[in-house]
């Protein structure tokens, strides 16, 4: 192992975190842990959330406009809270809209969540935070600020327009205050219309069809990252390039790196070779002119999942202490690929400085 | 070569000799004719070449000379250009400069009253057709494999998307391009044949 290198990973992952004015947890929670979700079905109804022309004029309603800029260029916040060339809606499709793309208004119902894991329960807010942290290898917004009160609002208009549409609810979203906007909508104080309370109740409304990603089937064969090599070339190297970098177009990178520094970090839920093929299966290749089969999923995902990327920003000098931890799931960290460097090792650091 | 040896002799009687950021190499002369000697395009003779990428243009040739597209004055010419002969031209017409426009990114605007401009940037993905941005860069302007829309001739970018949808343009990797084309209708294919025309 490279000790200098990871003592510099360390330091810089520590720095990240000590920026005063963040409340972190010394501890990074697992805010990336696995949603269960239920599997596809054909015949689902998925909600509908309204025009972006219904956003209503007013404080309000530019709150929910700034929150869906800054889900579709969060590059805006690069340097700032965000340390990668990603946007949130490179995962989240259609701008969080996109049903079996972890759409943000099946996610706003479903918190606040309680987690076993670390015993405490998970408002929104903390829930976009850990994305900040791993998604975007960055630095998340402190709790109450602007830019995760605008996220909540964007997604809570996503989810209340389609309910109300739903269960033909007439009238403008219901404004909520700021603080409410942040918790997230499942809960008792939870004002909704009479209509779609009496449709649904508070567990269902957090499970709403089409949230996160579905699961897939296992794959027949073990997955494999050589084969899924093959699958890179053929469908996803057009793309993301044969190096998975991605390709940046008058500076943005509309066509996302897949791994290496400026892609999601080893905390990310994406890393999961599961989660990933979940992903992918659904949502790639992009526009969805051919459909992978299982195997070619779960391969593809094992491949760019194999490939190093930044460090887990829970990394505090141990890899394999921190695999034990945090990576007893489907995924390459802290092991050696093809006999390369053990990955975690020699990782690029977390939320680097633009510059 | 014998034919472009041909070609390019004609040619010069027509041709003004302007100074170039690259020089022109003799194979890509018989181009100028219908392209524009630095691939501006000549309407309704050829496209604008200026502002595409050399993979892009060389890939296109190819799919000129297999026949995955078809074009009566152009499949010819793709002809005449064979093997390593390919790269200086692409080279060529790559390097040629292109107005530069201020670029509109996605996330910029969170509503567009105009339904093209909200295809362009949002996509419609009731129809799974993508924001033509994602892939064409912001305002279209192209990179790599993906070609500069921005400033195109409106009467080209329509006939292309028509070509998708009349199976006569092929070699897209994995149809990721016809499959968008043949999701549009005639009169979107219009209105956004217009709109990347006008990004100047
Ligand atoms: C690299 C891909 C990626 C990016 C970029 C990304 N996310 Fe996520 N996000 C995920 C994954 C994976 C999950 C967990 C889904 C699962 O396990 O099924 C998730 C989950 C979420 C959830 C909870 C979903 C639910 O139903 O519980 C929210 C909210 C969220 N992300 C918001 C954001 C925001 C806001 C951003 C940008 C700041 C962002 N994400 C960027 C991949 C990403
Ligand atoms: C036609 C181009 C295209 C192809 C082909 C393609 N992708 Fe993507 N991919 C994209 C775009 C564009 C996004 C971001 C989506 C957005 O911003 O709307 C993306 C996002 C992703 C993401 C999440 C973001 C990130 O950077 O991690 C993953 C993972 C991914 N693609 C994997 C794949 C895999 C694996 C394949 C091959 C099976 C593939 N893609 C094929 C264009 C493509
Ligand atoms: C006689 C006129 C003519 C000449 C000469 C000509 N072209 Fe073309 N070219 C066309 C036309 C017309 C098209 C559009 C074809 C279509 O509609 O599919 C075209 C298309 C192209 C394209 C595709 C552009 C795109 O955006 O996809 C490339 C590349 C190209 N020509 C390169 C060349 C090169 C290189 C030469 C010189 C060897 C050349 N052309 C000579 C008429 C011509
Ligand atoms: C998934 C990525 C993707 C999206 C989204 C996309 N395109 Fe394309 N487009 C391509 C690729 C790749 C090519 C080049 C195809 C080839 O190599 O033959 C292309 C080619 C074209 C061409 C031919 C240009 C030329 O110079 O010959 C036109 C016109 C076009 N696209 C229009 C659009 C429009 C309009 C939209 C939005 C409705 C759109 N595209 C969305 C990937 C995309």
């Amino acid at each position: 192992m490279n000790h200098v290198k990871s003592l510099r990973s360390a330091l810089i992952a520590l720095v990240g975190l000590c920026v005063p004015s963040l409340v972190i947890a010394a501890e990074l929670p697992d805010k990336q842990a696995e949603l269960q979700v239920k599997p596809k079905s054909e015949d689902t109804v998925y909600l509908n959330p309204r025009e972006m022309s219904a956003i209503p004029q007013g404080a309000f309603g530019d709150k929910v406009r700034q929150g869906y800029q800054l889900f579709v260029n969060t590059q805006q916040l690069r340097g700032k809270y965000v340390g990668n060339e990603l946007n949130c809606s490179n995962c989240h499709m259609d701008a969080g809209r996109k049903p079996n793309a972890s759409p943000l208004w099946a996610a706003y119902m479903a918190y606040p969540a309680y987690r076993k894991k670390n015993d405490k329960v998970n408002s929104f807010q903390d829930r976009i935070q850990g994305c900040f942290t791993y998604s975007m290898n960055g630095q998340a917004p402190a709790n109450g600020s602007e830019e995760l009160v605008a996220l909540s609002a964007y997604s809570y208009w996503l989810a209340m327009s389609g309910l109300m549409d739903q269960y033909q609810v007439a009238g403008e979203v219901p404004e909520l205050s700021d603080a409410e906007l942040l918790k997230g909508g499942k809960r008792e104080d939870f004002a909704l219309p009479a209509a779609v309370k009496a449709a649904m109740n508070i567990d269902e409304l957090a499970k709403l069809p089409g949230r996160g990603f579905p699961p897939i089937d296992k794959p027949e064969l073990a997955y494999s990252p050589e084969r899924g090599a093959t699958v890179y070339q053929a469908h996803c190297q057009a793309c993301h390039g044969d190096d998975g970098q991605g390709l940046a177009i008058a500076g943005v990178y509309s066509l996302p790196p897949l791994w290496g520094p400026q892609s999601f970090n080893w905390g990310a839920g994406m890393h999961r070779v599961n989660t990933a093929a979940n992903f992918i299966y659904e949502n790639m290749p992009f526009g969805k002119s051919i459909q992978l089969t299982n195997q070619q999923a779960w391969d593809v995902a094992a491949y760019i999942n194999s490939k190093d990327r930044p460090q887990d920003p829970r990394f505090k000098g141990d890899v394999e202490a921190l695999q034990k931890q945090y990576h007893n799931h489907q995924g390459y960290y802290g092991q050696s690929v093809n006999g390369g460097a053990v990955l975690g090792s020699q990782s690029y650091p977390v939320n680097p400085d633009k510059k | 070569m014998r034919s472009i040896t041909l070609g390019s002799a004609l040619l010069l009687l027509s041709m003004p000799l302007l100074a170039e950021p690259m020089a022109m190499p003799p194979s890509a002369q018989l181009c100028g004719t219908c392209h524009g000697p630095t691939g501006q395009g000549v309407e309704p003779l050829g496209p604008r070449l200026a502002g595409l990428s050399t993979e892009y243009i060389t890939q296109q040739i190819k799919l000129f000379q297999t026949g995955q597209r078809q074009n009566v004055s152009m499949t010819p010419m793709s002809m005449v250009l064979q093997g390593d002969a390919i790269k200086p031209v692409a080279d060529y017409f790559a390097s040629q400069e292109v107005p530069e426009v201020t670029v509109h990114l996605r996330g910029e605007a969170a509503v567009y009253s105009d339904p093209t401009q909200e295809l362009v940037y949002q996509g419609d993905w009731d129809r799974m057709i993508p924001a033509c941005v994602t892939c064409h860069g912001p305002s279209g302007v192209g990179g790599g494999q993906f070609p500069r829309l921005a400033g195109q001739q409106a009467s080209y970018i329509k006939t292309q998307l028509l070509a998708w949808q009349a199976g006569t343009r092929k070699g897209d990797v994995d149809a990721m391009m016809g499959s968008i084309a043949n999701k549009l209708t005639a009169d979107e294919i219009d209105a956004l044949a217009k709109y990347f025309a006008e990004i100047k």
